[in-house]
Protein backbone atom coordinates (compact mmCIF):
# COMPACT_ATOMS: atom_id res chain seq x y z
CA UNK A 1 0.00 0.00 0.00
CA UNK A 2 1.06 3.01 -0.66
CA UNK A 3 2.28 5.75 2.00
CA UNK A 4 3.30 9.47 1.71
CA UNK A 5 4.90 11.31 4.88
CA UNK A 6 4.86 15.11 5.78
CA UNK A 7 5.81 16.75 8.80
CA UNK A 8 3.52 20.13 10.44
CA UNK A 9 6.23 22.22 10.55
CA UNK A 10 4.28 24.51 12.55
CA UNK A 11 3.48 21.91 15.27
CA UNK A 12 7.68 20.69 15.11
CA UNK A 13 9.40 21.40 18.21
CA UNK A 14 12.71 20.08 16.80
CA UNK A 15 13.72 17.20 18.83
CA UNK A 16 15.41 14.99 17.09
CA UNK A 17 13.27 11.81 17.44
CA UNK A 18 11.75 11.70 14.00
CA UNK A 19 15.47 11.15 12.66
CA UNK A 20 16.50 9.35 15.37
CA UNK A 21 14.01 6.57 13.87
CA UNK A 22 13.88 6.85 10.44
CA UNK A 23 17.04 8.84 9.36
CA UNK A 24 16.54 7.93 5.29
CA UNK A 25 13.23 9.90 5.54
CA UNK A 26 13.82 12.68 7.77
CA UNK A 27 16.22 15.42 8.27
CA UNK A 28 16.71 18.89 10.03
CA UNK A 29 16.61 22.28 8.59
CA UNK A 30 19.32 24.72 10.27
CA UNK A 31 16.54 26.17 13.53
CA UNK A 32 16.54 21.61 14.07
CA UNK A 33 13.10 21.48 12.22
CA UNK A 34 12.07 18.17 10.46
CA UNK A 35 11.41 18.03 6.98
CA UNK A 36 11.00 14.72 4.48
CA UNK A 37 14.47 14.58 2.45
CA UNK A 38 12.74 12.74 -0.48
CA UNK A 39 10.81 15.41 -1.55
CA UNK A 40 11.31 18.45 0.29
CA UNK A 41 8.33 18.25 3.18
CA UNK A 42 5.71 18.35 -0.06
CA UNK A 43 4.25 14.80 0.83
CA UNK A 44 4.31 13.66 -2.49
CA UNK A 45 7.12 10.98 -3.00
CA UNK A 46 5.74 7.24 -2.18
CA UNK A 47 7.62 5.78 0.81
CA UNK A 48 9.62 3.05 -0.34
CA UNK A 49 8.09 -0.18 1.58
CA UNK A 50 11.57 -0.83 3.33
CA UNK A 51 11.34 2.14 5.08
CA UNK A 52 7.54 1.76 6.44
CA UNK A 53 8.87 0.12 9.80
CA UNK A 54 10.94 3.44 10.43
CA UNK A 55 8.46 5.58 9.69
CA UNK A 56 5.92 4.09 11.87
CA UNK A 57 8.24 4.20 14.40
CA UNK A 58 8.79 8.28 13.77
CA UNK A 59 4.78 8.58 14.02
CA UNK A 60 4.51 7.03 17.07
CA UNK A 61 7.55 8.48 18.68
CA UNK A 62 6.86 12.35 17.54
CA UNK A 63 5.84 14.17 21.28
CA UNK A 64 4.25 17.10 19.26
CA UNK A 65 2.23 14.47 16.82
CA UNK A 66 3.80 16.52 14.11
CA UNK A 67 4.33 13.57 11.86
CA UNK A 68 1.94 12.57 9.49
CA UNK A 69 1.37 9.55 7.47
CA UNK A 70 -1.41 9.19 5.11
CA UNK A 71 -2.26 7.24 2.22
CA UNK A 72 -2.59 9.68 -0.52
CA UNK A 73 -0.08 12.54 -1.47
CA UNK A 74 -0.52 15.57 0.55
CA UNK A 75 0.06 18.40 -2.12
CA UNK A 76 1.95 20.38 0.66
CA UNK A 77 -0.90 20.65 3.42
CA UNK A 78 0.56 18.89 6.32
CA UNK A 79 -3.05 18.57 7.77
CA UNK A 80 -4.99 17.73 4.47
CA UNK A 81 -6.28 14.64 6.20
CA UNK A 82 -7.11 15.72 9.68
CA UNK B 1 -6.62 16.93 47.91
CA UNK B 2 -3.39 18.04 49.48
CA UNK B 3 -3.84 22.06 50.75
CA UNK B 4 -0.76 24.35 51.07
CA UNK B 5 -2.16 27.66 52.27
CA UNK B 6 1.20 29.26 51.80
CA UNK B 7 0.95 31.85 49.49
CA UNK B 8 4.08 32.50 47.26
CA UNK B 9 5.62 35.16 45.71
CA UNK B 10 6.06 33.50 42.62
CA UNK B 11 5.10 29.89 40.91
CA UNK B 12 6.74 29.02 37.95
CA UNK B 13 4.73 26.73 35.93
CA UNK B 14 7.15 24.14 33.95
CA UNK B 15 10.52 22.92 35.17
CA UNK B 16 12.42 22.89 31.89
CA UNK B 17 15.73 25.60 31.73
CA UNK B 18 13.51 28.60 31.01
CA UNK B 19 12.11 27.67 34.29
CA UNK B 20 14.74 26.48 36.09
CA UNK B 21 16.45 29.70 35.51
CA UNK B 22 13.37 31.63 36.24
CA UNK B 23 13.41 30.23 39.87
CA UNK B 24 16.99 31.53 40.30
CA UNK B 25 16.02 34.64 39.41
CA UNK B 26 12.88 34.63 41.62
CA UNK B 27 15.57 33.60 44.00
CA UNK B 28 17.83 36.48 43.80
CA UNK B 29 15.25 39.01 44.11
CA UNK B 30 14.20 37.55 47.17
CA UNK B 31 10.72 36.28 46.45
CA UNK B 32 9.67 32.86 47.58
CA UNK B 33 9.16 30.47 44.58
CA UNK B 34 7.54 27.57 43.87
CA UNK B 35 7.86 25.35 40.70
CA UNK B 36 5.12 23.27 39.68
CA UNK B 37 6.39 20.63 36.38
CA UNK B 38 4.16 17.82 34.81
CA UNK B 39 6.79 15.07 34.68
CA UNK B 40 8.51 13.23 38.16
CA UNK B 41 11.91 15.22 36.85
CA UNK B 42 13.11 18.79 36.30
CA UNK B 43 14.43 19.64 32.88
CA UNK B 44 12.11 19.54 30.47
CA UNK B 45 12.65 18.70 26.61
CA UNK B 46 16.57 18.59 27.37
CA UNK B 47 16.02 15.74 30.09
CA UNK B 48 13.41 13.96 28.65
CA UNK B 49 14.30 14.27 25.54
CA UNK B 50 17.88 14.81 24.13
CA UNK B 51 19.39 14.29 27.57
CA UNK B 52 23.25 13.47 25.68
CA UNK B 53 22.49 15.73 22.82
CA UNK B 54 25.28 18.20 22.78
CA UNK B 55 23.98 22.23 22.49
CA UNK B 56 26.42 24.87 20.94
CA UNK B 57 24.45 27.80 21.58
CA UNK B 58 24.27 28.26 25.04
CA UNK B 59 25.73 32.07 26.09
CA UNK B 60 29.55 30.71 27.76
CA UNK B 61 29.39 27.79 26.78
CA UNK B 62 31.40 26.21 23.77
CA UNK B 63 29.04 23.04 23.84
CA UNK B 64 27.07 21.29 26.64
CA UNK B 65 25.33 18.49 26.86
CA UNK B 66 21.82 18.64 27.51
CA UNK B 67 21.87 16.65 30.83
CA UNK B 68 24.62 18.87 32.01
CA UNK B 69 23.00 22.46 31.80
CA UNK B 70 20.22 20.78 33.53
CA UNK B 71 22.28 20.06 36.59
CA UNK B 72 23.60 22.80 36.25
CA UNK B 73 20.47 24.87 36.12
CA UNK B 74 19.47 22.86 39.31
CA UNK B 75 22.11 23.58 41.48
CA UNK B 76 21.97 27.52 40.29
CA UNK B 77 18.60 27.25 41.19
CA UNK B 78 18.27 25.56 44.34
CA UNK B 79 20.49 27.89 45.79
CA UNK B 80 17.61 29.25 46.85
CA UNK B 81 15.69 26.28 48.03
CA UNK B 82 12.55 26.40 45.73
CA UNK B 83 9.85 24.54 46.19
CA UNK B 84 9.31 21.65 43.85
CA UNK B 85 5.83 19.82 42.98
CA UNK B 86 6.85 17.22 40.42
CA UNK B 87 3.88 15.01 38.44
CA UNK B 88 1.52 18.00 38.95
CA UNK B 89 0.06 19.58 36.02
CA UNK B 90 -2.49 22.58 36.39
CA UNK B 91 -5.50 22.49 35.75
CA UNK B 92 -6.77 25.82 35.87
CA UNK B 93 -5.91 29.29 37.24
CA UNK B 94 -8.52 31.52 39.43
CA UNK B 95 -7.15 35.27 40.59
CA UNK B 96 -8.59 36.03 43.95
CA UNK B 97 -8.08 38.82 45.76
CA UNK B 98 -4.69 39.75 45.58
CA UNK B 99 -3.45 36.58 44.34
CA UNK B 100 -3.75 33.58 42.28
CA UNK B 101 -5.09 30.20 43.21
CA UNK B 102 -4.45 26.98 41.00
CA UNK B 103 -6.02 23.58 41.08
CA UNK B 104 -3.59 20.69 40.04
CA UNK B 105 -4.56 16.94 39.65
CA UNK B 106 -3.01 17.00 43.18
CA UNK B 107 -3.94 20.00 45.54
CA UNK B 108 -4.48 23.93 45.30
CA UNK B 109 -1.54 26.07 45.32
CA UNK B 110 -1.65 30.09 46.54
CA UNK B 111 0.39 32.92 44.36
CA UNK B 112 0.78 36.51 44.37
CA UNK B 113 2.40 36.06 40.45
CA UNK B 114 2.87 33.27 37.71
CA UNK B 115 5.15 32.22 35.20
CA UNK B 116 4.33 30.11 33.06
CA UNK B 117 7.24 28.40 31.25
CA UNK B 118 5.79 25.56 30.01
CA UNK B 119 7.35 25.13 26.37
CA UNK B 120 5.59 23.53 24.29
CA UNK B 121 2.90 21.89 27.05
CA UNK B 122 2.89 19.48 30.02
CA UNK B 123 4.99 16.15 28.59
CA UNK B 124 3.35 12.90 29.76
CA UNK B 125 4.60 9.21 28.84
CA UNK B 126 2.98 7.60 26.13
CA UNK B 127 0.93 4.80 27.97
CA UNK B 128 0.58 1.17 27.23
CA UNK B 129 -2.38 1.00 24.97
CA UNK B 130 -4.36 -1.65 26.94
CA UNK B 131 -7.35 -1.76 28.46
CA UNK B 132 -6.07 -3.02 31.85
CA UNK B 133 -3.23 -0.56 31.80
CA UNK B 134 -4.60 1.39 34.46
CA UNK B 135 -5.16 -0.99 36.93
CA UNK B 136 -1.59 -1.67 37.34
CA UNK B 137 -0.40 1.78 37.20
CA UNK B 138 0.97 3.40 40.16
CA UNK B 139 1.02 -0.15 41.01
CA UNK B 140 4.17 -2.18 38.66
CA UNK B 141 3.55 -0.54 35.91
CA UNK B 142 6.18 1.89 35.68
CA UNK B 143 7.00 4.61 32.83
CA UNK B 144 10.18 6.51 35.17
CA UNK B 145 12.59 4.99 37.04
CA UNK B 146 13.19 7.36 40.13
CA UNK B 147 15.30 5.04 41.96
CA UNK B 148 16.95 1.76 40.49
CA UNK B 149 17.03 0.56 43.83
CA UNK B 150 13.18 -0.52 43.94
CA UNK B 151 14.11 -3.14 41.38
CA UNK B 152 16.47 -4.71 43.41
CA UNK B 153 16.50 -8.78 42.91
CA UNK B 154 13.33 -8.31 40.99
CA UNK B 155 11.94 -9.68 37.25
CA UNK B 156 11.76 -6.78 35.48
CA UNK B 157 10.50 -6.42 31.39
CA UNK B 158 11.40 -2.91 29.81
CA UNK B 159 9.01 -2.34 26.94
CA UNK B 160 10.49 -0.09 24.22
CA UNK B 161 13.36 0.61 21.57
CA UNK B 162 14.71 3.67 22.33
CA UNK B 163 17.33 5.07 24.61
CA UNK B 164 15.68 5.34 27.31
CA UNK B 165 14.54 1.66 27.42
CA UNK B 166 18.29 0.30 26.31
CA UNK B 167 20.14 2.73 29.03
CA UNK B 168 17.64 1.48 32.14
CA UNK B 169 17.68 -1.89 31.30
CA UNK B 170 21.44 -1.80 31.00
CA UNK B 171 21.86 -0.02 34.55
CA UNK B 172 19.27 -2.58 35.90
CA UNK B 173 21.52 -5.60 34.54
CA UNK B 174 23.36 -5.62 38.03
CA UNK B 175 20.72 -4.70 39.98
CA UNK B 176 17.84 -6.64 39.25
CA UNK B 177 17.83 -9.93 39.28
CA UNK B 178 16.88 -10.84 35.28
CA UNK B 179 16.10 -8.28 32.75
CA UNK B 180 13.91 -8.22 29.70
CA UNK B 181 13.84 -5.62 26.96
CA UNK B 182 10.84 -6.24 24.88
CA UNK B 183 11.07 -4.10 21.47
CA UNK B 184 8.41 -4.22 18.49
CA UNK B 185 11.26 -4.64 16.03
CA UNK B 186 14.68 -6.48 15.64
CA UNK B 187 16.07 -3.06 15.42
CA UNK B 188 16.79 -0.72 18.29
CA UNK B 189 16.53 3.12 17.83
CA UNK B 190 19.42 3.64 20.54
CA UNK B 191 22.96 4.96 20.25
CA UNK B 192 24.40 2.47 18.45
CA UNK B 193 27.57 2.00 21.17
CA UNK B 194 24.19 1.41 24.09
CA UNK B 195 22.76 -1.20 21.61
CA UNK B 196 26.26 -3.41 21.22
CA UNK B 197 26.13 -3.05 25.07
CA UNK B 198 22.92 -4.54 24.96
CA UNK B 199 23.96 -6.89 22.83
CA UNK B 200 26.56 -8.45 24.88
CA UNK B 201 24.80 -8.13 28.02
CA UNK B 202 23.05 -10.37 30.45
CA UNK B 203 19.44 -9.09 29.17
CA UNK B 204 17.18 -11.22 27.72
CA UNK B 205 16.12 -9.86 24.44
CA UNK B 206 12.85 -10.38 23.25
CA UNK B 207 12.52 -8.93 19.44
CA UNK B 208 9.92 -8.77 17.36
CA UNK B 209 7.32 -8.70 20.28
CA UNK B 210 4.36 -6.66 21.12
CA UNK B 211 2.90 -7.00 24.61
CA UNK B 212 -0.34 -8.87 24.03
CA UNK B 213 -2.27 -9.12 27.53
CA UNK B 214 -1.21 -8.54 30.86
CA UNK B 215 -1.60 -11.12 33.72
CA UNK B 216 -2.47 -10.49 37.52
CA UNK B 217 -5.31 -9.26 39.99
CA UNK B 218 -3.56 -6.64 42.31
CA UNK B 219 -0.39 -6.00 40.08
CA UNK B 220 1.24 -7.56 37.02
CA UNK B 221 2.39 -11.21 37.61
CA UNK B 222 2.66 -12.42 34.21
CA UNK B 223 3.21 -10.60 30.47
CA UNK B 224 2.31 -12.40 27.10
CA UNK B 225 4.23 -11.26 24.00
CA UNK B 226 3.44 -12.12 20.72
CA UNK B 227 4.64 -11.18 17.31
CA UNK B 228 2.89 -9.30 15.26
CA UNK B 229 3.53 -11.35 12.01
CA UNK B 230 3.36 -14.79 13.02
CA UNK B 231 1.25 -14.16 16.69
CA UNK B 232 3.57 -16.41 18.41
CA UNK B 233 3.26 -16.16 21.85
CA UNK B 234 5.44 -16.24 25.21
CA UNK B 235 4.94 -15.83 28.62
CA UNK B 236 7.30 -14.29 30.80
CA UNK B 237 6.85 -13.84 35.25
CA UNK B 238 7.54 -10.17 36.14
CA UNK B 239 7.44 -8.40 39.09
CA UNK B 240 7.58 -5.14 37.44
CA UNK B 241 7.09 -3.35 33.76
CA UNK B 242 8.77 -0.44 32.86
CA UNK B 243 7.27 0.87 29.68
CA UNK B 244 9.21 3.55 27.53
CA UNK B 245 7.49 4.61 24.58
CA UNK B 246 8.52 8.49 24.53
CA UNK B 247 6.30 11.56 25.55
CA UNK B 248 3.53 13.34 24.11
CA UNK B 249 3.35 17.12 24.69
CA UNK B 250 -0.19 19.20 25.27
CA UNK B 251 -0.74 22.48 25.40
CA UNK B 252 -3.84 21.37 27.33
CA UNK B 253 -5.33 22.67 29.91
CA UNK B 254 -3.25 26.62 29.54
CA UNK B 255 -5.70 27.19 26.33
CA UNK B 256 -8.73 27.32 29.02
CA UNK B 257 -7.17 30.17 31.13
CA UNK B 258 -8.22 33.56 29.62
CA UNK B 259 -4.87 34.19 27.81
CA UNK B 260 -4.45 35.76 24.32
CA UNK B 261 -3.25 32.90 22.29
CA UNK B 262 -1.75 33.09 18.67
CA UNK B 263 -0.72 29.79 16.90
CA UNK B 264 -0.71 27.42 20.09
CA UNK B 265 2.14 30.25 22.15
CA UNK B 266 0.74 32.86 24.44
CA UNK B 267 1.11 36.68 23.45
CA UNK B 268 3.31 38.47 25.97
CA UNK B 269 4.19 41.81 25.64
CA UNK B 270 7.88 43.62 26.30
CA UNK B 271 7.19 43.26 29.96
CA UNK B 272 6.77 39.09 29.56
CA UNK B 273 3.25 39.88 30.96
CA UNK B 274 0.18 38.16 29.10
CA UNK B 275 -3.32 39.53 28.40
CA UNK B 276 -3.68 38.60 32.39
CA UNK B 277 -2.15 41.07 35.29
CA UNK B 278 0.21 39.03 37.04
CA UNK B 279 0.66 36.21 34.93
CA UNK B 280 3.88 36.38 33.41
CA UNK B 281 5.34 33.96 30.66
CA UNK B 282 8.68 33.39 29.49
CA UNK B 283 10.37 30.53 27.12
CA UNK B 284 9.13 29.07 24.05
CA UNK B 285 5.68 29.48 25.63
CA UNK B 286 6.32 33.09 24.95
CA UNK B 287 4.91 35.13 21.25
CA UNK B 288 5.60 38.77 20.13
CA UNK B 289 6.69 40.05 16.87
CA UNK B 290 10.78 38.65 15.99
CA UNK B 291 9.79 36.14 18.69
CA UNK B 292 12.98 33.38 18.47
CA UNK B 293 12.48 29.85 20.00
CA UNK B 294 15.51 28.96 21.65
CA UNK B 295 17.01 28.27 25.21
CA UNK B 296 19.09 31.48 25.15
CA UNK B 297 16.39 33.80 24.51
CA UNK B 298 14.30 32.05 27.15
CA UNK B 299 17.13 32.82 29.79
CA UNK B 300 16.78 36.53 28.75
CA UNK B 301 12.82 36.57 28.99
CA UNK B 302 13.54 34.89 32.26
CA UNK B 303 14.90 37.96 34.22
CA UNK B 304 12.34 40.28 32.21
CA UNK B 305 9.80 38.41 33.61
CA UNK B 306 10.96 38.18 37.27
CA UNK B 307 11.81 41.67 37.52
CA UNK B 308 8.38 42.56 35.91
CA UNK B 309 6.86 40.35 38.12
CA UNK B 310 8.32 41.70 41.45
CA UNK B 311 7.13 44.78 40.55
CA UNK B 312 3.55 43.73 40.19
CA UNK B 313 3.57 41.91 43.50
CA UNK B 314 5.38 45.03 45.47
CA UNK B 315 5.25 48.10 43.60
CA UNK B 316 7.86 49.93 45.83
CA UNK B 317 10.05 47.41 44.70
CA UNK B 318 13.06 48.29 42.37
CA UNK B 319 12.55 47.06 38.67
CA UNK B 320 16.13 47.48 38.02
CA UNK B 321 17.78 44.36 40.00
CA UNK B 322 20.71 45.27 40.80
CA UNK B 323 24.17 43.13 39.75
CA UNK B 324 24.03 39.44 41.32
CA UNK B 325 28.54 39.85 41.53
CA UNK B 326 27.09 42.27 44.35
CA UNK B 327 25.46 38.99 46.35
CA UNK B 328 26.92 36.59 48.33
CA UNK B 329 24.91 33.99 47.57
CA UNK B 330 24.45 30.77 50.30
CA UNK B 331 24.49 26.91 49.65
CA UNK B 332 21.89 25.19 47.89
CA UNK B 333 18.66 24.03 50.20
CA UNK B 334 16.64 21.42 48.01
CA UNK B 335 12.89 21.09 49.08
CA UNK B 336 10.85 18.82 47.10
CA UNK B 337 6.85 18.54 48.21
CA UNK B 338 4.89 16.11 46.62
Amino acid sequence: MAKYTMVDQETCIACGTCGACAPDIYDYDEEGIAFVTLDDNRGMVEIPFDLHEDMQDALESCPSGSIKVAKAQFDSDANKFE
Amino acid sequence: MSQNDQVFDLTIIGGGPTGLFTAFYGGMRQCTVKIIESLPQLGGQLAALYPEKFIYDIAGYPKIRAKELIHALKEQAFHFSPTVCLEERVRYIKKLDGHFEMITNKGVHFSKAIILTAGVGAFEPTRLDHPKTAIFEGKNLHYFVEDLNQFANQKVAIVGGGDSAVDWGLMLESISQEVHIIHRRDKFRAHEHSVENLRNSTINILTPYEVKDLIGSERIEKLVISTSKTQEEKIIEVDAVIVNFGFKSLLGSIKEWGLEIEKGSIVVNSKMETSIPGIYAAGDITTYPGKVKLIAVGFGEAPTAVNNAKAYIDPEAKLQPGHSTSMNLEKPDFVTTR
